[in-house]
């Protein structure tokens, strides 16, 4: 860990951005705030390795620049409730217990009370945070059953110590959120799936999930190459067809069956999960839960009952 | 320049020599009717080793020649190596002749400085992943390299190629070399190869071996990586010959079965033939037939 080079950068310009979600799909009206570029985490499937042309981490060490942009976001949205994430350009929480990046962003949130800030990541490291967790802040792990954490997502905390990152976050008086994206088909995913998802019903406090996202494997023509050189069989051993957004994502007929074979399994843990589908079609969302979220300003809707829901008149 | 009998070279020393294949059948005609004209070039001791001339001694003494002109040098094995190379300078050297370059002046270990500078020489850049690839082909079988000659293939496709287990190579030159390919369907074909292999951890060659057709050769690995799809065009297609759509009527689904449309293309002169077709796309539509195809897009 730790053998990248970090360089300080003071930015100026679009820090907080929204998430560019992508063509032809619905998307959720994420923003994105870069406060870190590059990651030492090394996910074979990580489209980072694409957008990225350089090694190194940058950090963005002007926070008071930051924390406008932030301001100036909030105060220009007057429909939904934003909620913001840092996990876009980077893993959240990797390099955070060194450098102590989210601290002031937490401490921000928390004072502000008008929106919300998820840190997104696969690090089971949070405890230099808890002090400073508040409601507004949502601690979220991207989760896959340990056989691709081994192959796939080197580098990256096992299962069981991001659930209990997890617990003990929600134990700290916040929300979580649950990523089960990338998805990726192997032999005997379907099993592994079952269990991973038996797992989070044991460990977490399922009431206390703020949203569940589902996203299959998706990436970039130039990844497909790099995945077929590599030899990831994982990665390949799906049907791909090329998207809309020229993207390669497993053919539709799949993603149906596993969408809704993943959807039916966290419901049947708790009714009252939130579970949207990332950067999908409409179709899909119709047949897999049932909502028909026109455009990515009704999935914005969808967000805003749910989070009114769950924190009642204080948001 | 002296005239020495063909029998005192040693014509299996080929460590100089960067010319693939030896056989030219022009240079062998021009031989044959002026002689060889220009001398090779050999190193001063016994027998004698070639620099360069390969190509003409080959065609010599497939001529009957008994002897040959030739400059006799001394000199060491570096600078014979370069003199190799710049006497081949002059024409345009093909991928092989390419990576018999590269190979050898890392063979005989020759400084990165000096190897970039040949390499910039014959249009290659010196990194290290064309490094590998050159000298992967120049140590490959000569069945391997007749094949990326005649199919005249790119450096990306040869990179594909290498990648397969000696076995496997061989069984797809031969099934390639009865083929007619352009470089985007080799392309095709060895990612399609490359793909089954990851998948499934072997290539059943026993299944495709036997074809003769480049768009069967696709179909049959398709339908080996990509089973739903396939099974897809193919309820499309059973669908539409129950429809028995006149030419001037199309139905189009996205090939990727991914979007929700369908378009509906009616040629017509006339309103009497947009009426008829209209007729004809009703009767389909009652018969039940849009439905089953928007059936194969939306779940």
């Amino acid at each position: 860990m730790g053998l990248q080079p970090i360089e300080f950068v003071e930015t100026k310009g679009d820090i907080v951005r929204n998430c560019p979600g992508t063509k032809h799909h619905i998307c959720c009206g994420y923003k994105t705030i870069d406060l870190v570029e590059g990651c030492i985490l090394s996910c074979s499937y990580c489209i980072l390795k694409e957008y990225i042309n350089t090694p190194n981490i940058k950090i963005n060490s002007d926070i008071p620049y930051i924390l406008s942009q932030i301001s100036e976001a909030i105060d220009a949205e007057k429909t939904h409730i934003l909620r913001f994430g840092t996990g876009e350009l980077s893993d959240s929480l990797a390099i955070d217990r060194r450098y102590r990046l989210n601290q002031p962003l937490v401490e921000f949130f928390g004072e502000t009370k008008k929106a919300i800030l998820e840190l997104k990541s696969k690090w089971a490291q949070i405890d230099h945070l808890t002090p400073f967790l508040n409601p507004y802040i949502v601690i979220s792990f991207s989760l896959a059953p340990q056989r691709i954490i081994d192959k796939e997502e080197k580098r990256t905390s096992p299962l069981y110590k991001r659930l209990k990152a997890l617990r003990k976050a929600q134990e700290s008086g916040c929300f979580v959120g649950l990523h089960l994206d990338p998805v990726i088909i192997y032999d005997g995913f379907e099993k592994d799936y079952e269990y991973l998802i038996g797992d989070i019903g044991r460990i977490i406090d399922l009431k206390r999930v703020l949203w569940v996202s589902l996203g299959l494997l998706r990436f970039p023509p130039k990844l497909f190459n790099r995945f077929l050189d590599e030899n990831r069989k994982n990665l390949l051993y799906g049907e791909f067809v090329r998207g809309e957004d020229g993207k390669y994502r497993y053919v539709k007929k799949e993603r149906v069956r596993i969408y809704g074979m993943l959807y039916n399994l966290l419901k049947e843990q708790e009714k009252d999960l939130f579970i949207y589908l990332c950067m999908e079609r409409k179709d899909i969302w119709r047949s897999v839960t049932g909502m028909t979220p026109e455009d990515n300003e009704a999935l914005m809707g969808l967000f805003d009952s749910r989070i009114k829901t769950l924190y009642g008149g204080i948001l | 320049m002296q005239t020495i009998p063909i029998e005192r070279i040693n014509m299996n020393d080929r460590r100089f020599c960067i010319s693939y294949p030896l056989q030219d059948d022009a240079l062998l005609s021009s031989i044959r009717m002026e002689g060889v004209i220009q001398p090779l070039l050999i190193l001063d001791k016994q027998p004698h080793t070639i620099v360069s001339g390969f190509k003409r001694i080959e065609a010599a003494k497939e001529l009957g020649f008994t002897d040959i002109p030739c400059f006799v040098m001394d000199m060491d094995y570096k600078k014979a190596m370069q003199a190799s190379i710049h006497s081949n300078l002059g024409r345009v050297l093909n991928i092989i002749e390419k990576a018999y370059c590269v190979d050898k002046l890392f063979t005989m270990d020759f400084s990165e400085e000096e190897i970039s500078g040949v390499m910039s020489m014959i249009s290659l850049g010196f990194y290290e992943k064309i490094i590998k690839r050159m000298r992967a082909l120049a140590n490959a079988e000569n069945f391997v390299k007749d094949f990326v000659l005649q199919k005249n293939m790119t450096m990306q496709n040869v990179e594909k190629l290498l990648g397969f287990a000696d076995h496997e190579i061989k069984d797809i030159t031969e099934m390639l070399n009865r083929i007619h390919t352009t470089e985007s369907m080799m392309r095709e074909i060895l990612q399609m190869l490359s793909i089954m292999k990851l998948k499934y951890g072997n290539i059943d060659f026993s299944a495709i071996k036997g074809m003769n057709n480049i768009y069967d050769l696709k179909r049959s690995l398709k339908y080996s990586i990509n089973p739903i799809l396939s099974g897809l065009e193919e309820d499309l297609s059973e669908i539409k010959n129950k429809c028995a759509l006149p030419p001037s009527i199309d139905i189009k689904v996205d090939p990727f079965f991914e979007k929700e449309y369908i378009d509906i293309r009616i040629r017509a002169n006339g309103p009497e033939e947009v009426k008829g077709a209209l007729l004809k796309i009703n009767s389909i539509l009652d018969a039940g037939y849009i439905r089953s195809i928007f059936g194969l897009t939306t779940y």
